[in-house]
C-alpha cells in the first residue's frame, strides 16, 4: 500500500518533469526521422530503420534512466523532501520499491510510446507492422529496468555525478564482457586478470538482453531464449534492489 | 502513571567523519522525558543539537549511542510513527505537486481511507489558513505557505504527538498568533507538544515545561513558572520628577535612569518600592508605571550559557 502511493508519486513527478518529455520527444521524433536515413540507404532500407529504431530506443531508455533515475533519488535527499517521508509509518525498504515501481512504471510508459512510433514507421515503409520486433522490445525494457536499478543503488552511495559515471560505465562493460571473456581466455595473464574476472563476475552481461541483430535478421527466437533473458535480468535486478534497500535502511538522512 | 509519550534515553548523536570533516558530536548523552498532554519547549542556540535530537527521534538518523521511545514503542518500530506528526525546520516540499495533492498523498502513507482523507485534508487546511492556495503548485508557495503546508501535513493523521523543529520561524507575526492559538487548541485536546526553538520569547507564551539544550547537553529542564518565579524578581517605577527633587529620594545616581522627562528606578524588595511610592507623591512627582520585572527566559539562558 505505502509502496504503491511511493510509485504513484515518483510515476507523477516524472510524467510531470519538462526535461524527461523532453527526452522522450526527442526520440520519438528521431525514430520517424528515420524514414529519411532510410531512403539513403537504398535496398537496406527497413532493415537500417529497424536497427537504428531499436538502437535508439535502448540509447534513449538508458538516458532517460539515467536522468530521472539518479535526478529523483538524489533530489529527494538534497532537497529534503525526504523527511516528509521517511518520517512517516514507512520502512525504508518500501520506499526503495516504491521508487523503483514507480520508475519502472515510468519507463514502461517510455519504451510502449518509442516502440509505437516505431512500428508505425515499420507500416509506412513496409505497408506491414513487423511484430517479430516485440522480443527485442521487451528485453530492452528490461535492460533499462535493470540499469535504472544500478543508478539508484549507485545514487543512495554516492553523489549524481559519479552516480551517471557509475551507470555509463556499467553500461558500457555490460555490453562488453563477452570481449572480456575472450580477453581473458586468449591473452596471457600479466597479474591483473583477476580484476578483469571481478568484473566479469559481477557487471551483468547485457549483451543476452540485446536481440537487435538476430530481429533484424528475422533469425528465428526460440521462446525459451527470450525467457531466460527475462530470468536473468530480473535476478540481478532483485539483487540490486536489495543491495540498495540495504544501504538506504542504515543511511542517515542528514 | 501513565507512560510519558517521549523518552529520550542517553541518547548521543556523532557524525561520521565525512569528506574533510572531523567527526561531530552533536547530541552528548541526553536523557529527556515529556509526559501526555505537555507543551515542552526545546531551547537552545543555533547549533545546539536541536535538530539532530528532532531527527533521531523521528529515525531520520540513527543514534550513535542509546535510544527513544514514543507512548513507549522504540521509535524504530513503524508503530510508533503511526501516532506522531513531524514538521521538520524549513520544510522542502515538491514543487510539482500542489498543497493538496501533497495532504492526499501523505495521508495516504497513513493509510487513511478516502473518506476520512477528504475530511481531515479540509480541516488541515483550514486550521493553517491554507484553503484558498491549497489547489496551487507547491513551487509558487511562499516560505511561510510552505512552513502553513508543513504544519498541516503534520496534523493529517490527527496525531497524539506532534513533533516541531523551529515551527514559528518562516511566520509572520500574525502567522505567529495562530500558531500559538492553533498550539493551545491542541494542547486543550490533550496532545502532547514537542517543539525547539532558538528563540525564547516563543516558548514563553505557550510551554508547560522548557528544556535547554547547549553544545549537545541538556543543561536545565523544568516548569516554566519555576524556573522564572525561583529568581529574585526586581520591580521597576517609572515616574515624572525634576531632577532635583528626584536627588530628594535618596538613590545613587547610578540607580536611576533618565530618559527625556521620565526617571526609572530599578528596586529589589517590597518595602523600598512602597517607600519609594510615597516619596515621590509626597514631592508632587507623577508615577507612570510600576512593572514588576520577571527574570525571562533570556536571562536563564545568558546564565546557563555564561556559567
Ligand atoms: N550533517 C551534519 N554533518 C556534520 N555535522 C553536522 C551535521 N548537521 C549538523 N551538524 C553539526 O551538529 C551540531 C548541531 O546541529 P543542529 O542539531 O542542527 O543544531 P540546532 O538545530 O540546535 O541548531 C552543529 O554544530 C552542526 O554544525
Ligand atoms: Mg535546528
Amino acid at each position: 500500500m505505502s509502496v504503491l502511493t511511493i510509485a504513484m508519486n515518483t510515476f507523477r513527478e516524472s510524467i510531470r518533469n519538462r526535461v524527461m518529455i523532453n527526452i522522450l520527444l526527442f526520440a520519438v521524433g528521431l525514430i520517424l526521422l528515420s524514414i529519411v536515413l532510410g531512403e539513403w540507404s537504398l535496398g537496406e532500407q527497413i532493415k537500417v530503420i529497424k536497427d537504428f529504431g531499436l538502437s535508439a530506443m535502448s540509447i534513449f531508455g538508458l538516458l532517460i534512466a539515467i536522468f530521472i533515475g539518479i535526478r529523483l533519488m538524489v533530489q529527494e535527499l538534497e532537497q529534503r523532501t525526504i523527511y516528509l517521508i521517511a518520517s512517516k509509518p514507512i520502512r525504508r525498504w518500501e520506499i526503495v520499491l516504491g521508487k523503483y515501481s514507480g520508475l519502472a512504471l515510468t519507463l514502461i510508459v517510455n519504451v510502449i510510446l518509442m516502440a509505437v512510433t516505431l512500428l508505425v514507421v515499420n507500416l509506412i515503409i513496409e505497408g506491414r507492422i513487423d511484430l517479430g520486433l516485440l522480443p527485442a522490445v521487451f528485453l530492452i525494457y528490461i535492460e533499462i529496468l535493470l540499469i535504472v536499478a544500478f543508478a539508484l543503488f549507485f545514487s543512495s552511495l554516492m553523489s549524481p555525478q559519479l552516480s551517471a559515471l557509475a551507470t555509463l560505465i556499467l553500461y558500457m562493460l555490460g555490453h562488453l564482457t563477452n570481449f572480456l571473456y575472450e580477453y581473458i581466455r586468449v591473452f596471457p595473464d600479466k597479474g591483473f586478470h583477476w580484476l578483469l574476472k571481478g568484473i566479469y563476475y559481477i557487471v551483468p552481461n547485457l549483451e543476452k538482453l540485446n536481440l537487435k541483430m538476430a530481429v533484424v535478421d528475422h533469425v528465428p527466437q526460440p521462446p525459451h531464449v527470450v525467457a531466460w533473458a527475462t530470468a536473468y535480468g530480473l535476478c540481478y535486478i532483485v539483487i540490486v534492489l536489495i543491495l540498495t534497500a540495504a544501504v538506504f535502511n542504515k543511511k542517515d538522512l542528514k | 502513571m501513565a507512560v510519558p509519550a517521549v523518552k529520550i534515553d542517553h541518547l548521543t548523536k556523532i557524525y561520521s567523519a565525512d569528506l574533510g570533516k572531523k567527526p561531530m558530536c552533536a547530541v552528548d548523552d541526553l536523557n529527556l522525558e515529556v509526559e501526555q498532554g505537555e507543551v515542552f519547549a526545546f531551547l537552545g542556540p543555533n547549533g545546539a543539537g536541536k535538530t539532530t535530537t528532532i531527527k533521531t527521534m523521528m529515525r531520520l538518523l540513527f543514534p550513535t549511542r542509546g535510544f527513544v521511545e514514543i507512548f513507549g514503542i522504540p521509535n524504530l518500530s513503524v508503530k510508533a510513527m503511526r501516532s506522531v506528526g513531524f514538521l521538520p525546520e524549513q520544510p522542502q516540499i515538491y514543487g510539482y505537486l500542489t498543497g493538496r495533492e501533497f495532504l492526499d498523498f501523505t495521508a495516504r502513507l497513513f493509510r487513511l481511507d478516502r473518506s476520512t482523507r477528504k475530511k481531515r485534508i479540509d480541516d488541515c487546511l483550514e486550521q493553517v489558513g491554507l484553503i484558498k492556495r491549497a489547489d496551487g503548485l507547491i513551487r509558487g508557495y511562499s516560505r511561510g505557505m510552505m512552513q502553513r503546508l508543513g504544519l498541516a501535513q503534520a496534523l493529517i493523521n490527527d496525531p497524539e504527538l506532534l513533533v516541531l523543529d523551529e515551527p514559528m520561524s518562516n511566520l509572520d507575526p500574525v502567522g505567529r498568533k495562530e500558531f500559538r492559538d492553533l498550539i493551545l487548541e491542541l494542547k486543550d485536546k490533550g496532545k502532547t507538544l514537542f517543539f525547539s526553538s532558538h528563540i525564547l520569547s516563543d516558548a514563553e507564551m505557550i510551554a508547560d515545561r522548557v528544556g535547554i539544550v547547549n553544545q549537545g547537553r541538556l543543561v536545565n529542564t523544568g516548569k516554566l513558572r519555576d524556573l522564572i518565579e525561583a529568581q529574585i524578581r526586581s520591580i521597576e517605577i517609572t515616574f515624572i520628577m525634576t531632577p532635583d527633587k528626584t536627588a530628594k529620594l535618596g538613590f545613587e545616581q547610578a540607580n536611576i535612569v533618565q530618559q527625556d522627562e521620565h526617571m526609572l528606578v530599578r528596586l529589589e524588595n517590597d518595602a523600598d518600592v512602597q517607600r519609594t511610592i510615597g516619596d515621590i507623591m509626597r514631592l508632587d512627582g507623577r508615577i507612570v508605571s510600576v512593572v514588576p520585572q520577571k527574570r525571562t527566559l533570556e536571562d536563564i539562558f545568558m546564565t546557563e550559557l555564561g556559567g
